[in-house]
């Protein structure tokens, strides 16, 4: 019998032409549409544009479309941690747990009890198979490359995984849509945190926590404004911190170079290149090794410290909990919380969370 | 498709479907206009009106035409927040559309009380004379519940408060056809009624109102049912409505043995072969089962249960997965894990006592 796949449907453009590939290949497809975030706490549920759109490509393609609610795992596994993480100061980046938690763990297992082999995603990444080890490879279109989002995945769950638009362009994607006949084809991308979406996190995050509100502080000590809680800013912001520096000002615009947690205190540094802003050495947690153990001393190691950016060489090393890494060259706005991911070459090899760092090798 | 969702709609009557037909195709014409055709699409709705009036024991002028159950209720409660007595009660068990309506009138000064139910979610009729304010303008009890199939006992309900001169609505849209309902005997003053349970169509529905009421419209326009509903009737709809009404009274002895069986059947092997299953036992709307299966999600049995083409419902879950406990499960005692692990099997008149035995052998095999 032909191999079952059930797919997580969005009802964006990546999921739809990722299921539209497996039926192509000839696979058993089924799709699911995950419902984990409860939009509103209103007693009856909204009828989600998204799972319209999921709706009409399955039709489309002539699928099942079946919901589950992972609502509850969600809100335990990943948004409680999101939310302590938030309080102590930290940038948590809550898609990381989610795929791990979430799309690759709680969808996995109910897709298997619903009978399937694997699961599909619409991620841009790759996995091949070698050497006996399943290997996670950034996606071929560069831009949208999300193997960063998928570091936390081990052996088991990788090896359960499809990515079917992997190798594919988004542009490539979207044109397909469109000739599938997906009314989804031009739909934006979805950006940011899910459960947030285009909504301003600031407020969001209001909704959760008291203001707390605090000094903003230069290196030297002076107080030069007021802020409205840590858990508002992030390491390397410039906007929206209510000092000068803004629009019209000739002096050099302000970023956040540092928190005093104890001290309620967001220290903040001005023009983009200052030295405080930039650290070579990082101090990690909780690192994930995708092939089940660290690589070799001697590999070729690159890693990004966030999902938008380059990433740059480095040298690691590792205790039983930690992994401490020495980039070449120092990088702007290390933020505590962030998850920090390692690379050889194309092969996205783990990662773990920032939980200190520096620019003396003293972690 | 084996289909066990009867409560959610029902299949359309053939000889309701080709009726319809007929007049979509020959009778086009406006019936608020004069001449012969228009004489004749207007003598289609009053033949309608009278099958429905007959099905419930009512007059023809007691029944007004809307789009469905859903406005039906929405007029009668919209009415409250016009008046001056603006108090409701209603059970803890009833359907969105009255209990969300209830939510969206409250700034037009509509308060709501509600009277809790019993472990088989029949209301505690002593409770309601506590309930009872000097502005108590509309009581809404539903006839029988759409999760549970619990009957509500109306007529006592109406005994209690005869003496308080309060207008009682019931909402019958999963009672006809299933259970008699005798307007008289009931003493109710509105029923509401929904024709795609029944077998007919979608998108038409009808308010039954004693004439002793000051009800108001809801869709305001024409001068159509007598100034109550506005916009041109949907003939088709409402024709449709009136033979699937006069055949569901027709067969009703017939059906409702048939449901038994069916239930019957479907009760003891689920005993016999799945005994942690828990069936949430009430006074038994024909054909209506709430089972809970303790250590299962629902939404995950009704996935495996796609898989094998039987459609089954979980209590009041929507198509985008956001499952909640249900209220009428609350309502009932069941604590959250045990809720979010219940079906709603509902049978109708053309299910198959082997397509019940293949329920039962998926169970077994998706438990």
């Amino acid at each position: 019998m032909k191999e079952t796949i059930i797919i997580g449907m969005s009802g964006g453009v990546d999921s739809a032409v990722s299921a539209a590939l497996l039926v192509e290949k000839g696979y058993n497809v089924e799709a699911v549409f995950m419902k984990n975030w409860d939009e509103e706490d209103t007693e009856f549920c909204t009828a989600a544009e998204d799972y319209k759109d999921a709706l009409q490509v399955c039709e489309e393609l002539d699928i099942p479309l079946r919901s589950i609610d992972l609502t509850e795992e969600y809100w335990e596994k990943v948004f409680k941690v999101f939310l302590k993480e938030c309080e102590s100061g930290r940038t948590p980046n809550p898609d990381v747990l989610c795929n791990k938690e979430i799309k690759f763990k709680a969808f996995l297992d109910a897709a298997k009890e619903m009978g399937a082999e694997k699961i599909a995603t619409g991620h841009y990444a790759m996995i091949d198979y070698k050497d006996g080890l399943y290997r996670l490879k950034r996606g071929k279109d560069i831009n949208k490359d999300q193997s960063y989002f998928l570091c936390r995945l081990d052996q088991y769950q990788i090896s359960k995984s499809i990515f079917p638009i992997g190798e594919l362009n988004k542009d490539y994607v979207r044109k397909q849509a469109d000739k599938l006949d997906f009314l989804n084809f031009d739909k934006k991308d979805s950006t940011g945190i899910c459960f947030i979406g285009e909504r301003n996190y600031k407020n969001f995050l209001k909704k959760f926590f008291d203001i707390k509100p605090g000094e903003i502080i230069k290196e030297s000590g002076e107080i030069i404004g007021e802020h409205e809680g840590l858990m508002y800013y992030t390491y390397g912001q410039r906007q929206g911190l209510g000092i000068g520096g803004g629009f019209g000002r000739k002096e050099a615009p302000w970023y956040v170079s540092d928190k005093i947690i104890d001290e309620n205190k967001l220290v903040v540094v001005q023009g983009q290149d200052h030295r405080s802003l930039y650290h070579k050495h990082v101090k990690a947690s909780k690192v994930n090794w995708i092939s089940g153990s660290p690589p070799d001393s001697n590999a070729d190691i690159t890693a990004k410290i966030r999902y938008r950016s380059l990433d740059t060489s480095c040298q690691i090393n590792y205790d039983t909990q930690n992994v401490f890494i020495e980039f070449e060259t120092p990088k702007f706005a290390v933020a505590p919380g962030q998850s920090i991911v390692f690379y050889d070459q194309d092969i996205c090899i783990g990662g773990g969370f920032i939980e200190s760092r520096a620019n003396k090798n003293i972690l | 498709m084996i289909y066990f969702d009867h409560s959610a709609t029902t299949p359309i009557r053939p000889e309701v479907l080709e009726q319809m037909n007929i007049v979509n195709r020959d009778y086009f014409a406006n019936p608020s206009s004069v001449y012969k055709t228009g004489r004749k699409s207007r003598s289609l709705i009053e033949k309608a009106r009278f099958q429905i009036a007959t099905a419930i024991g009512a007059k023809s002028d007691q029944i007004y035409f809307s789009s469905g159950g859903t406005e039906a209720n929405n007029q009668v409660l919209w009415t409250i927040a016009n008046q001056k007595n603006k108090h409701v009660i209603i059970s803890s068990v009833e359907h969105p559309a009255i209990s969300k309506v209830l939510e969206k009138i409250k700034p037009y000064g509509v308060e709501t009380s509600t009277i809790p139910v019993d472990d088989k979610g029949i209301v505690l009729t002593n409770e309601l004379m506590n309930l009872i304010r000097p502005n108590t303008g509309l009581i809404s009890i539903m006839l029988a519940n759409n999760e549970i199939g619990s009957i509500q006992p109306i007529k006592e309900i109406i005994k209690k408060i005869c003496n308080h001169n309060i207008p009682l609505h019931t909402d019958a849209v999963q009672a006809l056809g299933k259970i008699e309902i005798d307007v008289n005997e009931l003493g109710i003053d509105y029923l509401s009624l929904s024709a795609h349970k029944f077998y007919g169509p979608k998108g038409v529905g009808a308010l039954f109102v004693n004439k002793n009421n000051n009800i108001k419209p809801f869709i305001i326009g024409g001068d159509q049912e007598n100034g109550l509903r506005g916009g041109t009737e949907n003939i088709a709809g409402i024709v449709g409505m009136g033979l699937a009404a006069e055949l569901a009274i027709k067969d009703q002895n017939t059906c409702v043995t048939k449901l038994k069986k069916l239930e019957k059947h479907f009760l003891n092997n689920l005993k016999e072969h799945i005994p942690s299953a828990k069936h949430n036992k009430t006074n038994n709307l024909p054909g209506l089962i709430s089972i809970s299966f303790p250590g299962n999600k629902s939404n995950i049995l009704m996935a495996k249960l796609d898989r094998a083409s039987i459609a089954v419902s979980n209590g009041s879950a929507c198509n985008t997965g956001n499952i909640k406990p249900s209220k009428v499960l609350k309502a009932i005692g069941l604590d959250d894990n045990i809720n979010l692990s219940t079906l709603r099997i509902s049978f109708g008149k053309d299910n198959t006592i082997d397509e019940v035995d293949f329920l039962i052998k998926t169970l077994i095999e998706i438990l």
